[in-house]
C-alpha cells in the first residue's frame, strides 16, 4: 500500500482542534505517570539500591526486648570466624534536659557501640567522624536540640539518670534520610553510657539491634538463614538490608502506592479523552470517508492512513507528555518537601524514556481501536444521509470492549507491581463506573421526562440528546473524577476537624509512658492528679486458631497488622467510650475451655484478623505462652485520641505479667512543658509525650500529603476537562448546524448563549451532585470504617464543589461555542451545500 | 402606492481566497414589492443563492445597501437581525435544515415559541393539519421523507405569518410529483399570508408561475430587477 504522506499531513492540517485535543489527551496521560514512575525510581533507588547505608549493615537483628541468648551466641560464633563483624544499637524516646534551666525536649535517643554505621555516615558540623568525636560521657545531637533547649555545643544533658556533655552536631544521617516522621530530634549515645542511663530497664520501649557486616558476600544468604535459625520466633527478626522494610520505605511504598491509583486513573480519563477527540475527527470526516470509498479506496487503505495519523499525533503527545512529566517532576523536592530524602536524585534515564514511549504508545493503541475500527463501518451512503451514524455491531464491540479491559488490567497491574490489588482496584473500578454509568442513565431518562415549559431549558434538554453528543460520557467520566477529588477533599476536612482543628477541649493532651508499679503515687504528685493508669503488657501474637502468624506476610500489609508487637491491657468493665457490640458480657466464661484465658478484642483488630467469637488466639508475653479465646467485642464511640486497646484480659489473668502503666492526662497546655521536666528530673525512665503538639506535627504532615494527592488528582480533573472539549468538537458540526437553524429561525445570541449554558449547567450539576453524594458515601465509609472518625459532610464545601464545576464547565463549553455563535449563518449553509 | 420589501441599491458580494479576491455578484439594483411572487434564475454558480443570503439578512453584502421593509440591514449586526428572521422572514431551503433533536411539532413551533406567541401550538397543528403531515407530527426528521420534510420546513416558515418568504431551490432533493406539491403548498400559503416570496430555482416552469423573473449571469442582473 503506498502512503499518501500529503494525505497524511492535510487531514491533521485540517482537524487542527481535533488533533489538538488528541495530542493533549495523550500528554495528559502520560505526564503524571511518567514522572510518578521515574520518581518511583529515584525513590527506591535511592531508598533501596543504597539499602546497606540505609539499614548500615548487611543483616540487621531487631527486637524489641534484650536480643536471646542463642542469637546472641550464634553472631558471637560468627564474629570469632571472623565472617562477620557487629555492632549493637538501641533506639528509643526520651525526655533530655540541660543541667541549668527548666526546659526539656522529647528526643529521639541512638545508643551506639563505636564504629557505628557499618555503611554510610553520620555527618558532623565539625566534620570529624562520629566514632572519633562520640565517646563515654558525650552526646552528640541535632540542631533541634540546641535550637529548642537553648543550648550549645559542650553543655550537660541529663538524660536518664546521666549528665552528658554534647560534642558534636548531627547535620545528617544516611540511616534517617527524613525526619519529618520521627518525633523528637535525633541524639546519639556512646554505647559504654547505656547502664549510667537506666533507661533500658523492665518494660522499657527501646528497640534492640544488631548490625553485622559480612566479610564474604557470597555468605550473605548462608549467614541470615543460620541465624534466622536461632532467631525467637515472633520476637526477634533478622533481615537482610535488601529486604528489610524501613519507616520510610513503607511510607513510600504506600503514598506512591496510592498515588499510582491516581495516575492510572487520570491515564484512564485522558484515555477516554483521547477516543473523544479522535471519535470528533473522524466524524468530521465521515463524508470525506464516504466520498474515499465511493470512489474505491479500501478500508485497509484508510485504516492504515487513520492509523498513521494516529501514530504521529501519538508520538507527539508522548514526547510532550514525556517533557511535562519531566517538568512536573522538576516540582515534586517543592511538593513533598522535608518528605523526600535529601539527597535524592531527581535524574532522567534512558529507561524513562523507552518506558514513557511504550506506555504511551499502548495507551494510544488501546484507546484509538474503537474508532478506527468505525471505519470500516462508514458506508458511501453517508454522502447521501448525514445524519447517518455508522454502528458498530454488537459483536464487534464486545471483543473490543474485552480486549481493552484485558490490556488495562495488564497495565495497573504493572503500575500497581502488585496482581492482587491490581484485580481488585480494576474490579473496583469497573464497578463504580458501572453503578456511576446506571445512575447517569436513570438521572438523564428522569431530566427527559420532566415537562418543562422554558423554550431555553426545553432545547438545552434536547441537546443532551443530540446525536453522538455523549452527554452520559461526559456525565461518568466527569462523575467518576470528581468523585475521587471530593472524596480525598472531604476526608482531608474530616480528619483536620477530629484531629486537628477541633482537638477536643476535654480530650488528653498528655501522654506518659511507661511508668513503674511502685511509681504510681510519685507520678500523681507529680502531676496533681489522680489520672486513671492503664497497665499495659507487651505481646506478641503467634497463633490464631492454631495456625501460626506469618510475620512476613504480616508485615506486608499497608494497614496495621498481626506481625508487631502489641500492648494488652487488663481491667473489669468497659470504658466510658466503649460499648460491647458482640458477647454477653465484657468476659463471658461460658464454654471457656479449662487453662484458656477470656479476651475481649476491639472491632477493629476483629476486623484486620478477621476474629470472632470462639477464635482462640495465642499470645507469647515475654517468653510465656497465653492462650485467650474471644468472647467478646467491643467498639468505641467516640473517635478522640484517648486510649484505646486492642485486647482487654481479666485482671487476674495479667496482674502478674511484667507490666508497665500508661497514663492519659488533659494538661492546661502552658502547664505541660513544666511537668514534662518535672517528670523527666524525678522519673527519667518515663516518657511524656506532648500530644498537642504532636497534632500540629500531624497537621503538618496531614496538610503536605494532602497538597501532593490534589496535585495529582487535579490532573485528573484536567483530563475530565479535555473529555468534554473533545464531546463538544466530536459534536461541532451538529452544534453548528442547530445554532444557525435557530439564527435563521430569529433566535438571538442571548437565547443561544442561554441554552448552551443551560445545556451544560445540567451535565455540570448532575455530574456534582452525583459525584457529592458517591464522595459522602465513600468518606463516610473511609472516616467511620477505616479512620474510626466521626464524618461530617461539609454543605458549605459541597455547595462550592457544585458552583465551581458549574462555573468551570460552562465556562468550556461557552468558550468552545463562542465561534459558533459568532458566525454568520450562510457561513455554514454555503459549506453545507458544497459537501 | 405599493409597498417596497425589498430594495437592493448596488450591491456587490466578494470573497478574498488565498490573496485572490472573487466577485460573485456585483451591481445588483433590485426592487421587490409585497405580495410578489419573484424567482431568481440562472445557471449554476450564476450568484443565486448568493443573492438571496444577501437579500434575506443571511450574509451582508461587501458593497451597496440591502432594505427589507424599510428597514436597511446592510449592517445590523445578527441580534438586530433576529428578530426580523423570526417575524419578518420565513425561510425554505433545498437542505430542509429541520432541527434534528425536534419533532415535525416542535419544529413548526419554534419560531412562534421564540417569540412567546402562546398559540404556538395551535397555529403549528393547524399548518401541519393543512399540510397533510397530522399524523406526522411526532416524528423527528430523520422518520420523514424528503418531501414531508419539505413541508414541515414550508409550515415553520410560515408559522409566524412573515411578510417576506425566502426559498432557496426548495423541490431541489425532490421529485416532480413531490415537487409540484411543494409548489402548490408554497403559492397557496403565501397567498393566503400576503407574503411576498422570492425564490432561488432552476425550474423553468416553476419561474412561469411566478410575477417576475430575475436573471442571473456571471454575478450580474441581466433581467428583471424592477417590478413589470
Amino acid at each position: 500500500m503506498k502512503v499518501h504522506a500529503r494525505f497524511i499531513l492535510r487531514e491533521i492540517r485540517h482537524s487542527g482542534k481535533q488533533s489538538l485535543t488528541f495530542v493533549l489527551c495523550v500528554a495528559l496521560s502520560l505526564a503524571t505517570l511518567t514522572a510518578l514512575n521515574s520518581f518511583k525510581r529515584n525513590v527506591y533507588q535511592s531508598l533501596v539500591g543504597e539499602a546497606q547505608v540505609l539499614h548500615g549493615a548487611d543483616i540487621i537483628i531487631h527486637s524489641h526486648h534484650p536480643i536471646a541468648q542463642p542469637l546472641v551466641q550464634a553472631v558471637a560464633e560468627l564474629e570469632e570466624e571472623k565472617r562477620v563483624l557487629s555492632l549493637k544499637s538501641y533506639e528509643f524516646s526520651s525526655v533530655v534536659r540541660p543541667v541549668d534551666g527548666d526546659t526539656s525536649l522529647f528526643s529521639s535517643l541512638k545508643v551506639v557501640d563505636s564504629g557505628y554505621p557499618h555503611y554510610g555516615s553520620v555527618a558532623l558540623l565539625s566534620g570529624k567522624k562520629l566514632q572519633q568525636v562520640l565517646e563515654p560521657g558525650t552526646v552528640v545531637v541535632g540542631q533541634e536540640v540546641l535550637d529548642r533547649l537553648g543550648v550549645q555545643t559542650g553543655t550537660r544533658l541529663h538524660i536518664g539518670n546521666a549528665l552528658l556533655e554534647i560534642a558534636d552536631v548531627v547535620l545528617s544521617e544516611s540511616a534517617r534520610p527524613v525526619a519529618f516522621f520521627s518525633f523528637g530530634p535525633r541524639i546519639f549515645i556512646s554505647s559504654a553510657d547505656l547502664d549510667n542511663l537506666g533507661l533500658m530497664g523492665k518494660g522499657s520501649r527501646a528497640e534492640y539491634e544488631i548490625l553485622l557486616k559480612i566479610s564474604n558476600s557470597e555468605e550473605l544468604t548462608s549467614i541470615h538463614r543460620q541465624l534466622t535459625e536461632q532467631a525467637l520466633r515472633g520476637q526477634e527478626r533478622v533481615e537482610t538490608a535488601r529486604t528489610a522494610r524501613s519507616g520510610v520505605k513503607r511510607f513510600f511504598d504506600n503514598l506512591l502506592f496510592f498515588l499510582s491509583f491516581i495516575s492510572i486513573f487520570t491515564l484512564l480519563l485522558s484515555g477516554i479523552g483521547m477516543q473523544g477527540a479522535l471519535s470528533a475527527m473522524l466524524r468530521q470526516k465521515q463524508k470525506t470517508i464516504a466520498v474515499i470509498k465511493t470512489l474505491g479506496s479500501t478500508y485497509r487503505f484508510l485504516l492504515g492512513h487513520y492509523f498513521a495519523i494516529v501514530i504521529i499525533l501519538g508520538f507527539c503527545g508522548t514526547i510532550c507528555g514525556f517533557f511535562m512529566g519531566m517538568v512536573i517532576k522538576q516540582f515534586f523536592p517543592v511538593l513533598f518537601q522535608e518528605l523526600l530524602p535529601a539527597e535524592i536524585g531527581l535524574g532522567l534515564s534512558l529507561y524513562d524514556i523507552g518506558e514513557s514511549l511504550f506506555i504511551g504508545l499502548a495507551v494510544v493503541g488501546l484507546f484509538t481501536f474503537l474508532p478506527l475500527y468505525r471505519l470500516s463501518e462508514v458506508k458511501p451512503v453517508e454522502i447521501f444521509r448525514s445524519d447517518r451514524q455508522p454502528r458498530t455491531s454488537q459483536r464487534a464491540r464486545y471483543v473490543i470492549m474485552a480486549l481493552s479491559t484485558l490490556f488495562l488490567l495488564l497495565l495497573v497491574i504493572r503500575q500497581l507491581e502488585d496482581v492482587k490489588t491490581g484485580l481488585l482496584f480494576s474490579a473496583g473500578l469497573l464497578a463504580a463506573i458501572a453503578v456511576i454509568t446506571g445512575v447517569s442513565v436513570l438521572v438523564l431518562k428522569l431530566i427527559r421526562c420532566i415537562p418543562v415549559t422554558n423554550l431555553a431549558v426545553r432545547q438545552a434538554i434536547k441537546s443532551l440528546f443530540r446525536t453522538g453528543n455523549a452527554t452520559r460520557s461526559i456525565i461518568v467520566t466527569l462523575t467518576s473524577a470528581l468523585t475521587v477529588l471530593l472524596t480525598i477533599f472531604l476526608l482531608k476536612l474530616n480528619l483536620f476537624a477530629t484531629f486537628i482543628d477541633s482537638y477536643p477541649e476535654d480530650a488528653p493532651n498528655f501522654f506518659c509512658l511507661d511508668i513503674q508499679k511502685d511509681q504510681q503515687e510519685l507520678f500523681y504528685s507529680l502531676v496533681d492528679s489522680p489520672a486513671p493508669l492503664f497497665p499495659v503488657i507487651r505481646a506478641r501474637l503467634l497463633m490464631v486458631n492454631g495456625a501460626p502468624i506469618d510475620q512476613e506476610q504480616e508485615r506486608m500489609r499497608r494497614s496495621d497488622n498481626l506481625g508487631r508487637e502489641f500492648n494488652l491491657t487488663y481491667r473489669e468493665q468497659l470504658l466510658k467510650d466503649e460499648v460491647l457490640v458482640r458477647g454477653n458480657s465484657l468476659f463471658d466464661s461460658t464454654d471457656l475451655p479449662p487453662g484458656v484465658a477470656a479476651v475481649s478484642i476491639l472491632d477493629t483488630i476483629g476486623d484486620i484478623g478477621d476474629f470472632s467469637l470462639g477464635d482462640r488466639l495465642l499470645f507469647n508475653i515475654q517468653g510465656v505462652p497465653l492462650d485467650a479465646q474471644v468472647v467478646s467485642i467491643r467498639s468505641r464511640t467516640q473517635s478522640k485520641v484517648s486510649p484505646f486497646f486492642y485486647f482487654v484480659f481479666e485482671p487476674q489473668v495479667l496482674e502478674a505479667a511484667p507490666q508497665t502503666f500508661f497514663a492519659a492526662l488533659h494538661v492546661q497546655k502552658e502547664l505541660i512543658p513544666g511537668m514534662i521536666t518535672r517528670i523527666a528530673t524525678a522519673m527519667p525512665h518515663v516518657s511524656s509525650i506532648n500530644v498537642s503538639e504532636m497534632a500540629l506535627q500531624f497537621g503538618a504532615l496531614l496538610g503536605r500529603l494532602s497538597a501532593v494527592i490534589t496535585f495529582f488528582a487535579s490532573f485528573s480533573i484536567a483530563a475530565g476537562c479535555l473529555i468534554l472539549v473533545s464531546a463538544i468538537l466530536a459534536t461541532h458540526m451538529e452544534r453548528i448546524r442547530e445554532v444557525v437553524f435557530y439564527k435563521v429561525l430569529g433566535a438571538k445570541s442571548s437565547f443561544i448563549v442561554g441554552l448552551v449554558t443551560c445545556e451544560n449547567m445540567i451535565v455540570a450539576a448532575t455530574s456534582s451532585l452525583m459525584a457529592l453524594a458517591l464522595a459522602n458515601i465513600s468518606c463516610r465509609l473511609l472516616c467511620e470504617h477505616v479512620f474510626q472518625i466521626p464524618y461530617h459532610p461539609y454543605f458549605n464545601v459541597m455547595a462550592l464543589a457544585i458552583l465551581l464545576t458549574i462555573v468551570v464547565i460552562v465556562s468550556i463549553a461557552l468558550l468552545s461555542s463562542m465561534t459558533i455563535i459568532r458566525q454568520k449563518p450562510v457561513a455554514y449553509l454555503r459549506q453545507d451545500n458544497n459537501t | 402606492m405599493t409597498e417596497k420589501m425589498i430594495e437592493a441599491k448596488n450591491v456587490a458580494k466578494t470573497y478574498d481566497i488565498e490573496e485572490r479576491t472573487i466577485t460573485v455578484l456585483e451591481e445588483i439594483d433590485l426592487e421587490i414589492d409585497r405580495a410578489e411572487f419573484v424567482v431568481i434564475a440562472g445557471s449554476s454558480g450564476s450568484g443565486k443563492t448568493t443573492l438571496l443570503s444577501l437579500l434575506s439578512g443571511l450574509d451582508s453584502p461587501s458593497r451597496g445597501t440591502v432594505k427589507l421593509a424599510g428597514r436597511d440591514i446592510t449592517t445590523a449586526t445578527e441580534d438586530e437581525l433576529a428578530p426580523l428572521r423570526n417575524e419578518l422572514i420565513g425561510f425554505v431551503f433545498q437542505a430542509f435544515y429541520l432541527v434534528p433533536s425536534l419533532n415535525a411539532l416542535e419544529n413548526v413551533m419554534f419560531p412562534a415559541e421564540l417569540k412567546h406567541d402562546t398559540a404556538a401550538r395551535e397555529k403549528a397543528e393547524a399548518l401541519l393539519d393543512r399540510a397533510g403531515l397530522w399524523s406526522r407530527r411526532r416524528n423527528r426528521p430523520e422518520q420523514l421523507s424528503g418531501g414531508e420534510k419539505q413541508r414541515v420546513a414550508i409550515c415553520r416558515a410560515l408559522v409566524n405569518s412573515p411578510k417576506l418568504l425566502f426559498a432557496d431551490e426548495p423541490t431541489g432533493n425532490l421529485d416532480a410529483e413531490n415537487s409540484r406539491g411543494i409548489i402548490r403548498l408554497i403559492l397557496e400559503l403565501q397567498e393566503e399570508h400576503q407574503a411576498t416570496l422570492v425564490m432561488a430555482t432552476h425550474s423553468g416552469e416553476i419561474a412561469d408561475m411566478a410575477d417576475r423573473t430575475l436573471v442571473l449571469r456571471d454575478g450580474r442582473l441581466v433581467q428583471g430587477g424592477a417590478p413589470i
